[in-house]
């Protein structure tokens, strides 16, 4: 009877110390897996608190507005995908051209980003933000 | 019956092992979140700026939070204008005013908030800003959340 159960114990395995170990792997994995955005950067200048845009603009110089209700480029206001469109069209021409950005105090942070990320797209590197 | 005295006072220290191990996985995880910015802060989406990789930052970099409701704060310490502009001031006699300033604002908040920070760097003499978006949502966090 003994040696009989001895033959019985040696083939049966312990489960347990791996079962152990595979959760540890897992919750290792679920953890490490978890990934973080990818951030990007949107640089502007930002001229001296109290200057303003100058009223007489040359010809490279996009004069975008933001306000509450969206955008104003160069007098004319109009939506995300018209802005988009014709920033598309004035980048062809001049590339190089200054883009004056001016928000009003009340406008959402959203617009200015959205404004920029479209001058990032474009190639338009020179852009100057002004606020009202 | 001999037996199992002898098994009694025998500790298995396996389980306890585990358990150790658990603890110290679940600290190095929840420490690791524990970062020094606004969690609050919810970014719009800039997918053609330039890819920011906190790794390849510069230690003279400054970051600036904007949370929804127009709070202004670094490493989550509530600041105003002249506080941020005296960091400015620091930084730029330590290491010259070609350091980035990066501004995580949330989509959210009034532009008066972000005039504000902005005008207080150009008090400080930095006229060069960068605003922070995402480039690609990875994390599963939506812009609303």
């Amino acid at each position: 009877m003994k040696s009989n159960r001895k033959e019985q114990e040696q083939p049966k395995l312990d489960m347990t110390p791996m079962i152990d170990v595979v959760f540890e792997l897992m919750i290792f994995f679920v953890v490490t897996l978890k990934q973080d955005d990818i951030f990007s950067r949107l640089n502007a200048n930002r001229p001296a608190p109290n200057s303003k845009p100058s009223d007489s603009a040359p010809s490279d110089q996009i004069k975008i507005d933001i306000g509450p209700g969206g955008f104003i480029l160069n007098g004319r206001g109009m939506s995300k995908r018209d802005l988009r469109a014709n920033l598309k069209s004035l980048s062809a021409t001049s590339r190089n051209a200054t883009v004056l950005i001016s928000c009003t105090m009340d406008s959402p942070h959203m617009f200015l980003i959205e404004a920029l990320d479209m001058c990032h797209e474009y190639r338009m590197e020179n852009l100057s933000i002004f606020s009202m | 019956m001999a037996t199992k005295t002898h098994e009694n006072p025998e500790l298995d220290m396996t389980p306890m092992i585990d358990v150790v191990f658990e603890l110290i996985i679940f600290f190095v995880v929840t420490l690791k979140m524990a970062t020094d910015k606004d969690e609050s802060v919810r970014l719009e989406d800039g997918k053609h700026g330039i890819i920011l990789t906190p790794e390849e930052l510069p230690p003279s970099h400054i970051t600036i939070d904007i949370a929804k409701n127009g709070r202004i704060s670094m490493a989550n310490v509530t600041m105003h204008g002249p506080e941020i502009t005296q960091k400015i001031r620091q930084r730029v006699g330590k290491w010259g005013t070609d350091f980035p300033v990066l501004i995580r604002a949330d989509w959210r908040c009034k532009h008066a908030a972000v005039a504000e920070v902005m005008n207080a760097c150009t008090a400080g003499g930095v006229w060069k800003i960068s605003f922070v978006a995402v480039q690609e949502r990875k994390s599963g966090q939506k812009k609303t959340d």
